[in-house]
């Protein structure tokens, strides 16, 4: 079992140097969503997929929007949601303050989902109409309607049909 | 360099050599009664036995929730097993888990005599019962020994020994050797009470889960730090862990108190294997097709595999594999049996999915050599062991919900408690307490995130360690606020539930809020 353990620590740490070389490439959790329990989906090179949610001294990955607003009601102080946008590396900041959700101006919403399988990739924010439509336009996604926050916010609190 | 990574995590995956996969073949037919039953079993007596004379007992009363809540688990069980018996089957999911329910949201102060709930089940499986009171017995006279104040560690580990020695030595005794869990509940009855009454089935395993959380609780932790710690779990346990109808299998003591089943494994495997005879139990009175005898003989059969005399000059480790005296167990955790799917220490954990238990659950790098634990972690129902103080601060401030670490430090004698609210601001039990966090490669976490006593055991271990000079030592509110997310050396063990034929936990019902 020792030779087994030295063995595992060996390879352990080849594979973090290996790791390190690779540092131009996002590094991800791989864990699950708290809310939907599908794995979290990775940032890539060409688009941003995590939903970071800040408490306190929390930090806490969803899988997407939607995730956070339907879990939201188990934190009880302020909240800060890290939203991947259209641009890589520059997410859209929504802050739940007192419980008032704010976000930037201009901010509109997708959020068009059937089955969790696809909400990371139909539920998300962006920073302007244009970016909405490109997004649209790009993945093809049928009935998408460029919610604002309080559509987004009234979408996600109707109950599952 | 890439080609170095893959190549790394590849062979990191497959350097677990393989042992037994199979999992064990549901059975087609009944067991039948073995020659060598005790005899024991077919007397009327009450043959009672009671606790161990002692300075201890009744300690659990010094953690009032918790003793309620330990007193009112009998109680569900006399009910539900008195309504199985008396042909009330039909009403277990409303009318019974609805009076259990409300025995659990008022708990007694006093433990209650189950025959006094349970006349006909007593009447007609007494013998059942001497092994339940006599392993229930061995779980409250551990918990007092842990919540005495007036012995130290060192008189408690003792103690604890002894207790399992005067349990052993009779009859009704459970095997405190591993059981292999897929065996036990493979029979032709398995499985049935947990589909046919989820419900009170779910509050059972709650009870286990509160029966086995507790050991790390209490294990080597000062009694005053106790109490606040069950503020914790008291909480999740009435808000969730009784509730839950989606757990795929029991909870298991090494799950939730590895700590405590790494020390004794032979308690830890008792209570779990004690367990089992409970599903079995539920599983033979839950079964229709049974005639009342042939329950009666099922249920016998069911208590001679988990008996200690059954298994009589055996040893953990050894025995047929996929069979009775199966007593395989993880390499690195001989206080648990064989699960179904395990390969050497990858187990599944209901609701954490596939662990290592050799390795950090944070960082997945193995457990350091000599030091066999780091921390734990408790959050979201859970307990995980990881390396270093970094990982166990960080894995909880992933994880939504309050949490408990329990570290070691640079004392032996005195453990870090740590108890943090829903947004992660942590209450210690060391007022002094110092970290030392140079960030660094995770293969050595272990040196470079630690905690101390006192800044003088902290300035000793860096004169030791010269490497540390200039590292700031942090106080708890900065340490506090440090999160340097999941590790790149994290790996996810990517493999199907074994539990559920098509793999993975479906997620919630909803359409995205689609109009």
């Amino acid at each position: 079992m020792k030779i087994l353990n030295t063995l595992k620590n060996l390879v352990a740490v080849l594979a973090l140097f290996g790791m390190i070389g690779m540092s131009t490439i996002a590094q991800a959790h791989e864990g699950d969503c708290p809310y939907c329990k599908l794995k979290l989906v990775q940032n890539t090179k060409e688009q941003d997929n995590e939903v970071v949610l800040k408490t306190g001294n929390k930090r806490i990955e969803y899988r997407c929007l939607y995730c956070v607003f339907k879990d939201q009601k188990r934190y009880k102080g302020d909240l800060v949601v890290y939203a991947p946008s259209e641009k890589v590396g520059e997410p859209v900041v929504l802050k739940r303050t007192d419980g008032k959700w704010t976000a930037p101006e201009g901010t509109l919403f997708l959020n068009t989902f059937k089955k969790h399988a696809d909400c990371a990739a139909l539920s998300r924010a962006f920073t302007t109409k244009a970016a909405f439509d490109a997004y649209v336009k790009k993945h093809t996604v049928t009935d998408a309607k460029a919610l604002t926050l309080a559509e987004f916010i009234e979408a996600v609190a109707k109950p599952a049909n | 360099m890439i080609a170095i990574t893959i190549l790394g995590l590849s062979l990191f995956s497959t350097l677990s050599p393989a042992q037994d996969v199979r999992d064990v073949a549901k059975q087609t037919s009944l067991p039948s009664l073995p020659k060598d039953m005790p005899s024991w079993i077919e007397s009327t007596g009450a043959d009672h036995l009671f606790y161990k004379a002692a300075p201890y007992n009744w300690s659990i009363n010094r953690i009032p929730k918790f003793a309620r809540d330990m007193y009112a688990t009998g109680v569900g069980h006399a009910m539900a097993y008195e309504a199985l018996v008396r042909g009330q089957a039909p009403t277990l999911e409303t009318k019974t888990f609805d009076s259990i329910n409300w025995v659990l949201n008022h708990a007694p102060r006093l433990p209650v005599d189950e025959g006094a709930i349970s006349p006909t089940f007593m009447r007609r499986y007494g013998y059942l019962e001497k092994v339940f009171d006599w392993a229930h017995l061995l779980h409250f006279q551990t918990i007092d020994t842990f919540s005495y104040p007036g012995w130290t560690d060192e008189q408690k580990e003792a103690e604890i020994e002894r207790l399992w020695a005067f349990y052993s030595s009779q009859p009704y005794a459970i095997t405190g050797l591993p059981m292999n869990m897929d065996y036990l509940d493979s029979f032709l009855y398995s499985g049935k009470f947990r589909t046919d009454y989820p419900k009170v089935n779910g509050l059972f395993w709650g009870y286990h889960w509160l029966q086995t959380v507790n050991y790390d609780m209490l294990y080597r932790v000062p009694v005053r730090d106790h109490a606040p710690q069950y503020e914790v779990l008291g909480e999740r346990y009435h808000e969730t862990e009784l509730y839950k109808t989606d757990r795929d299998f029991m909870p298991m003591t090494a799950e939730m108190s590895p700590r405590f089943a790494r020390r004794f494994p032979q308690i830890a495997n008792a209570f779990d294997n004690l367990h089992m005879l409970h599903d079995n139990v539920n599983d033979i009175l839950a079964q229709p097709s049974l005639s009342e005898s042939q329950k009666q003989e099922q249920v016998k059969i069911a208590i001679y595999r988990v008996l200690a005399s059954s298994h009589k000059d055996e040893k953990p480790g050894e025995g047929a594999e996929n069979t009775l005296h199966d007593h395989r167990h993880p390499p690195s955790m001989p206080g648990m049996g064989w699960m179904k799917g395990s390969e050497e220490d990858i187990m599944w954990m209901s609701g954490m999915g596939w662990m290592d238990m050799s390795e950090c659950s944070h960082c997945s790098i193995s457990m350091p050599e000599g030091n066999p634990w780091g921390a734990t972690v408790s959050a979201e129902g859970w307990t995980m062991m990881v390396r270093c103080l970094m990982c166990a601060r960080d894995m909880a401030g992933e994880t939504p919900g309050r949490a408990i670490i329990r570290a070691s430090t640079n004392d032996p004698n005195r453990l870090l408690v740590l108890i943090s609210d829903e947004e992660g601001n942590w209450t210690t039990n060391i007022k002094e307490v110092v970290f030392l966090e140079k960030f660094g490669e995770h293969p050595e976490c272990s040196g470079w995130s630690r905690a101390f006593t006192t800044i003088g055991a902290l300035e000793r271990y860096v004169a030791a360690n010269p490497e540390f000079k200039d590292t700031k030592p942090l106080k708890l509110a900065e340490w506090a606020a440090l999160n340097h997310g999941t590790p790149d050396t994290y790996r996810k063990i990517d493999k199907p539930n074994p539990y559920k034929s098509g793999g993975g936990v479906p997620p919630p019902v909803s359409k995205g809020g689609r109009t």
